[in-house]
């Protein structure tokens, strides 16, 4: 199935946040639920395998977009072939953008990539967490491939392509981690910090940090211990 | 082949690559680096994130690319200001040793202290040799210097150690090959590869004091 996703945030009269375009198509729908801040709601089961879902956000400056979905979404095996579900985030930022959806599960034998793409001016700022459980209770872990590319002004700032599941480089031993949470963050520099599994690295004005472990709530706990990542993103 | 490739991935190429460990000193105080197998385990893994992300710059350099634009490249591709340094350094060490092997002015094109990945590629293009060699040279690097340091670190055999580096040749020419055949697009869509247990294992590494390997 093919979603398309597409919201501009625009700075109204009296600086209030305006979204003059909200569409959106296939398995996604969005619902503003708040002056700056809209939610995917999944209108159908998935993603399955071959999916195609592009989600494409402009926060112009001046203005402000928060994205959150309402629940973890359970990225499953094609029917036929491995096909992998592939969702597109291409964020375009001269305000300030977050981007904190509920998880993504990754169910048994489907295999789930994941891309974000950042093109930030100068000035604007961007939040945003990803976290990611393979495999649901008691079955085998799914395959997730995640790809960050961060652009500010033209330059790239960050670009990293992270694989996990069984197959992945990142996935033998000593570490095969079922859990996985992350967040880029640029608008204020933070220096290195590390954890037992948990890292947070530098960039140019902004930190990227990266957790993992067997279960996700406690690596989305040591995520946040790094600090930097317990802002308020409501 | 070309004995070019040959000297560009010899250890003993004085480009300063012996200092470092590849992630190797700070895996094996972990407890995950303790024999031959799980070296083997740890090279694969780093030739396949960070081995590939160096092929492809290398094969990109090699092949004419931008190198301020490559270099900014592999800056994003490498944000452990550790890595980011082991990188630099090895890079300021080839440009110095290359510039009297292969004198070219290609040299002149690169900024100061580059990514090794792209100082490579340059000494590749220099040496008459092609992206594809500069790939595999670039693949090969990030796995060998990293065995003579656990071999070192361990007192482990060293036919043992030369056995699981030959035994990964499949997997080095697979990397080269497919970071090679990346290398024609633009340079954002080299691979990116990366492994977040490396980045942890070289800032931890960095903020010891006891350390043998600069990284």
């Amino acid at each position: 199935m093919i979603t398309r996703v597409e919201v501009v945030a625009r700075r109204g009269p009296g600086g209030r946040t305006v979204l003059p375009v909200v569409r959106a198509s296939g398995q996604l729908a969005v619902r503003r639920t708040g002056p700056t801040s809209v939610h995917l709601v999944a209108t159908a089961f998935g993603p399955l395998g071959g999916d195609d879902a592009e989600i494409r956000l402009v926060v112009e400056e001046g203005a402000r977009l928060s994205v959150h979905s309402v629940a973890a979404a359970v990225a499953l095996p094609a029917r036929q072939d491995d096909a992998p579900s592939v969702q597109r985030v291409h964020a375009t930022v001269a305000g300030e953008l977050v981007l904190a959806p509920e998880p993504t599960v990754v169910a048994a034998r489907a295999h789930h990539r994941a891309e974000l793409t950042a093109e930030l001016a100068d000035r604007a700022t961007l939040h945003a967490t990803e976290q990611v459980l393979l495999g649901r209770a008691g079955e085998e872990p799914g395959r997730w491939t995640g790809t960050t590319r961060v652009e500010r002004a033209g330059r790239p700032l960050l670009h990293t392509t992270v694989s996990l599941g069984p197959g992945a480089p990142g996935w033998l031993p000593p570490v095969a981690p079922r859990a996985y949470a992350a967040t880029v963050s640029l608008g204020v520099r933070l220096p290195v910090a590390t954890g037992q599994d948990a890292v947070r690295l530098p960039l140019d004005d902004g930190w990227s940090a990266t957790a993992w472990g067997t279960e996700l709530h406690r690596v989305v706990r040591e995520l946040a211990a790094l600090g930097g990542a317990d802002e308020e993103v409501a | 082949m070309s004995s070019a490739l040959l000297t560009l991935a010899d250890s003993r190429l004085p480009a300063g690559g012996h200092a470092h460990s590849g992630g190797v000193e700070q895996a094996i105080a972990a407890g995950s680096v303790t024999d031959p197998r799980s070296l083997s385990t740890f090279l694969l893994r780093r030739l396949q994130t960070a081995g590939a992300v160096a092929a492809g710059l290398a094969a990109a350099a090699c092949a004419g690319a931008d190198l301020v634009a490559l270099d900014a490249e592999a800056d994003a591709r490498t944000p452990s200001p550790a890595l980011r340094a082991a990188s630099r350094q090895q890079g300021r060490g080839l440009v110095r040793v290359g510039r009297r092997a292969w004198p070219s002015p290609g040299w002149d094109a690169l900024p100061a202290a580059p990514h090794h990945p792209v100082a490579l590629g340059v000494a590749a293009a220099a040496g008459g040799l092609s992206p594809r060699d500069a790939a595999a040279a670039a693949a090969y690097l990030s796995i060998s210097g990293p065995a003579t340091a656990a071999q070192r670190l361990l007192a482990m055999d060293p036919l043992t150690v030369a056995a699981v580096t030959a035994r990964l040749s499949p997997e080095v020419d697979a990397v080269a090959e497919r970071s090679a055949s990346r290398a024609t697009n633009s340079p954002a869509e080299l691979p990116a590869d990366t492994d977040p247990l490396l980045d942890l294992l070289a800032e931890v590494h960095a903020a010891r004091n006891d350390r043998f390997f600069a990284s």
